[in-house]
């Protein structure tokens, strides 16, 4: 069953004398329970995607066609009484920046309790202590954390509140944008398995957006690469991971150390990185978008568009080596 | 925090004894001799000019002088007026209420005023209304008070003859209780209105940035995020951040509106500090406005301890680390 | 090539900044009418005439002032005395800042914490106040409210230069050159306070203009210098004929707005042209 199916969302930028095309296009099924992750470079547009499903893009600023789809409800069409609806309810996120996601001049409690009441405005206040109580337990913070101020706690405390108020209303979509990228590696392990743990428990589907593609590798089941605000590879992380098909793909995991998991005796191979740097998004080439950066680009690859092809492994990929 | 605030009065400490210095040196360096400088006479009488000689020390070395002043002064001995007569203390304490009325009243009005347009702007930051209300902003913030106040007694006063232009009461009318009291409003719709209109620019300027800066905070998307209402967000949390740097405002506008308001109580013979100070300035009442300059540097001390004790008390990243950011 | 590029850049800035473009244009007619004064002025300033308190007519554009002058040509040659005071009392907070800011922010603990401390405890004295009672008692010669006003503005500088240290004592050319043993000194001429200028430019800009307020305000108290011819001056002389005279309060008023808010202009359209730097150089002393 599909939880969120995203079609054709475009999100373009308007700048003073031009428009950027941030997302292109873009098209994605998100399975109910099926934890996916969304993977590229910094400026790739995911958090740009995000920010559009979750309407939080300023509408001078921004400009949203396409649909997605939420339980049947269209998250972009909708007014902004509908969204207030959705958002926390059904869907909920967690920013990177996990110190600065709660005000510096008030108690934490004081502003998770603010957002419970923003939904529920007829919660006793007890209940809504108690309510703020158990969220905090449920990421094993203790109770008195909710009288405290965001500069008294560790960062990876603050992302242990971040994803406490995230679970508030027992959202079906949990976004998490960047969340365990500011954290140490041993906080950032011990939260994954947490939350892996949490999800089950609560039946939530998460969607982790990420630069880091080993945090998607040991923590979802599905990934999608984008790269200039376009889809390049989505599937299964078992097939896009461990046998890349775009180039770009490649190129990624080629940034990073190898996970030391079971069977993988091959020999430690150097890290590379992708020559170049992301296309201007404002004057986009017409053939494929990943070309100039291309190793294995050909003439064809400079004039025809490329369309996402399926492969017989369950995966797409935009690449006209593979048909697209 | 004990230390933050134990730190601060030590620097205010050291801001009055600095004053005091300061004082002492104008007086001793000013061109002519000290005594003449104090009776303000070009041809005191010799008798006079023992007493006072005597009554300074003024035959001791320079440091015992110093100690003598101090001295005097942490007593409660401010001198006397050579003019009067009068312990300048008393003098002094007689102009203090209605500089007060006048400065309070104003600076309260602008705060709430600046505030208001600050916060309505920012919301609207880089719309027509928000340049709009900015170039207006500027245009009083450039123009001098006492020039204001020139222009509205022009209007107001001489064109259509509807509020009196000097002064704090109606010395004929003579009123009481209630009617004098309306009296004193009448007379200070002038002055308050000249006060209030430079000092609104200030206000405006500190709490637009402010909302600029909340609402570019990482914690108002988390609250859109979480679907509460825009107006909620910028009741309590815009509002909350945007107004500390306010009230530091308030503290040291408050600090200075004495010396701020003089210009201003002189164009409307406002019967507070800034005309005595004219007087003593013009008198050469030198004791008086030694005294004056001592009073101001502790009130603003005074205010700048309070400002960031109330500052503290607002922020809790200070209340807890003692270091403001 | 890198200048040529830079000076693009900054052309294209200014583009954007039409606060620098007005305060500009401003500031040229501001100069024009100093620098052209005497051919400018229809009459002497000083000379008396006859014709008091005559409303503005085709002799005089903008009236005459209680003793008969002409109060276009007062206000032509007041621009200089605002213009001159206002400049020279601003240059000498800067010099004044920038060096003691620059010595308290780079060097080391002791004498650092030493003048902070002097920084903060000027901060809190009553300038104005002070301004007033060193003119009342040593004389209101033009040059010494231009040096009483210098001397008692520095401290706004003093902060933002010593800020500026801070932050830049850390850099790496900075220390590079320390360890390569060059004196402090030399370093705080030629590294700290090339590099941390910037926002003493656009303050001390401001500068001008508040000094340009003070002035008028001593003037109009009866504190200005009496044998030179100053628009608070003006104002103050217009105050008794407020009432027949309105021109004379006006348009010494409005003359005062009109520089003011050149220099405001000026001030914070330089302050947004440098902030890029200014923001690199605090984020490269919080990297450290």
């Amino acid at each position: 069953m599909t939880l969120l199916s995203i079609r054709d969302l475009c999100v373009d930028y308007l700048a003073q004398d031009r428009t950027v095309r941030a997302v292109d296009r873009f098209s994605l099924d998100i399975p109910k329970g099926e934890s996916f992750g969304i993977v590229g470079e910094s400026g790739s547009g995911k958090s740009t995607l995000i920010l559009a499903l979750m309407g939080l893009l300023s509408k001078r600023k921004a400009l949203v066609t396409g649909s997605a789809l939420l339980d049947g409800a269209d998250l972009i069409a909708m007014s902004e009484d509908e969204r207030r609806a959705v958002r926390w309810k059904k869907m909920s996120i967690v920013f990177q920046n996990a110190m600065n996601s709660f005000s510096p001049v008030h108690r934490i409690g004081k502003m998770m309790q603010d957002i419970y009441f923003a939904h529920c405005p007829d919660s006793a206040k007890a209940e809504r202590r108690t309510r703020m109580e158990e969220l905090l337990g449920l990421v094993g913070l203790p109770p008195r954390v909710c009288d405290l101020y965001p500069h008294e706690l560790s960062g990876g405390m603050m992302q242990r509140v971040n994803i406490a108020l995230s679970l508030m209303f027992n959202p079906e979509l949990l976004i998490m944008d960047e969340a365990t990228t500011a954290l140490d590696v041993v906080t950032q392990t011990q939260i994954l398995k947490e939350i892996a743990q949490l999800e089950e428990k609560l039946d939530i589907t998460r969607v982790m957006v990420t630069h880091d593609i080993s945090v998607v590798a040991s923590s979802c089941e599905n990934v999608v690469v984008m790269y200039a605000g376009r889809c390049l590879e989505v599937g299964s992380v078992k097939t896009v991971l461990t046998k890349p098909a775009h180039p770009y793909t490649k190129g990624l995991i080629g940034g990073f150390p190898a996970e030391d998991e079971e069977g993988s005796d091959e020999e430690k191979r150097p890290l590379t990185s992708i020559p170049g740097t992301l296309p201007d998004l404002g004057a986009v080439p017409a053939g494929c978008i990943f070309e100039p950066r291309c190793d294995q680009s050909a003439d064809a690859c400079k004039s025809a568009s490329v369309n996402l092809a399926s492969l017989d492994d369950g995966r797409k990929v935009r690449c006209r080596r593979y048909g697209g | 925090m004990g230390i933050f605030i134990s730190r601060r009065i030590l620097t205010a400490i050291l801001c009055i004894f600095a004053a005091l210095c300061l004082n002492f040196i104008i007086i001793h360096a000013a061109p002519g001799d000290p005594v003449r400088i104090l009776v303000g006479q070009d041809n005191p009488s010799p008798e006079v000019i023992e007493a006072l000689t005597i009554k300074y020390g003024l035959d001791q070395p320079q440091y015992v002088q110093f100690f003598r002043y101090v001295g005097n002064l942490l007593r409660g001995d401010m001198g006397t007026s050579i003019y009067t007569g009068e312990p300048v203390s008393l003098m002094i304490l007689r102009r203090m209420g209605p500089t007060a009325l006048l400065a309070l009243t104003a600076a309260v009005l602008a705060m709430v005023i600046g505030t208001a347009f600050g916060i309505f702007s920012g919301r609207r930051v880089g719309s027509k209304v928000d340049s709009a209300i900015g170039s207006i902003s500027y245009l009083f913030d450039a123009m001098p008070g006492f020039w204001l106040g020139l222009m509205l007694i022009l209007i107001f006063a001489s064109s259509l003859h509807i509020l009196p232009t000097a002064g704090m009461v109606d010395v004929r009318a003579d009123h009481e209780g209630f009617l004098r009291a309306l009296d004193i409003l009448r007379h200070m719709a002038l002055p308050v209105t000249t006060l209030t209109l430079t000092l609104i620019p200030y206000y405006m300027r500190i709490s637009r940035a402010a909302v600029v800066q909340a609402l570019g905070e990482d914690f108002i998307t988390t609250l859109r995020a979480a679907g509460m209402p825009e107006s909620k967000i910028y009741r309590t949390y815009v509002f909350r951040n945007a107004i500390l740097p306010t009230i530091t405002v308030f503290g040291i506008q408050m600090a200075y509106l004495v010396t701020g308001s003089a210009i201003v109580e002189i164009v409307f013979s406002w019967p507070g500090m800034g005309s005595f100070v004219m007087t003593a300035i013009s008198r050469r009442d030198y004791p008086l406005l030694m005294g004056i300059y001592f009073i101001l540097s502790i009130s603003v001390a005074v205010m700048m301890i309070a400002v960031d004790l109330l500052y503290s008390a607002m922020d809790p990243r200070i209340r807890h680390t003692g270091v403001k950011e | 090539m890198k200048r040529v590029a830079a000076v693009k850049k900054m052309r294209e800035r200014l583009r954007h900044l039409p606060q620098l473009r007005i305060g500009g244009i401003m500031l040229a007619f501001l100069l024009f009418v100093v620098i052209f004064a005497p051919l400018l002025a229809p009459y002497d300033p000083y000379a008396l005439s006859d014709n008091m308190v005559e409303a503005p007519n085709f002799r005089h554009p903008l009236g005459t002032d209680g003793l008969g002058r002409d109060v276009l040509s007062m206000l032509i040659y007041g621009a200089r005395t605002s213009l001159m005071v206002g400049g020279a009392a601003a240059l000498i907070a800067a010099v004044i800042g920038v060096f003691l800011g620059g010595v308290a922010g780079f060097f080391g603990k002791k004498i650092g914490s030493v003048i902070g401390e002097a920084i903060n405890v000027f901060m809190m004295m009553p300038t104005f106040f002070l301004i007033l009672i060193v003119v009342a008692l040593f004389g209101s010669g033009i040059t010494k409210v231009m040096l009483v006003i210098g001397l008692t503005t520095w401290v706004g500088n003093a902060k933002l230069m010593r800020a500026q240290a801070m932050s830049l004592r850390e850099r790496v050319f900075v220390r590079a050159a320390e360890s390569v043993g060059e004196s402090k000194l030399s370093i705080l001429f030629w590294h700290i306070i090339p590099n941390g200028i910037y926002p003493i430019v656009a303050n001390t800009t401001m500068g001008v203009a508040s000094a340009i307020l003070t002035e008028s305000s001593l003037a109009f108290l009866g504190l200005g210098d009496p044998n030179v011819i100053s628009w608070g001056q003006i104002i103050q002389s217009g105050k008794s004929y407020l009432v027949d005279g309105w021109w004379i309060c006006a348009f010494g008023g409005l003359s005062i707005i009109y520089t003011v808010i050149t220099f405001y202009l000026l001030g914070d359209g330089l302050n947004i042209m440098l902030s890029p730097k200014l923001a690199s150089v605090q984020n490269a002393g919080k990297r450290t």
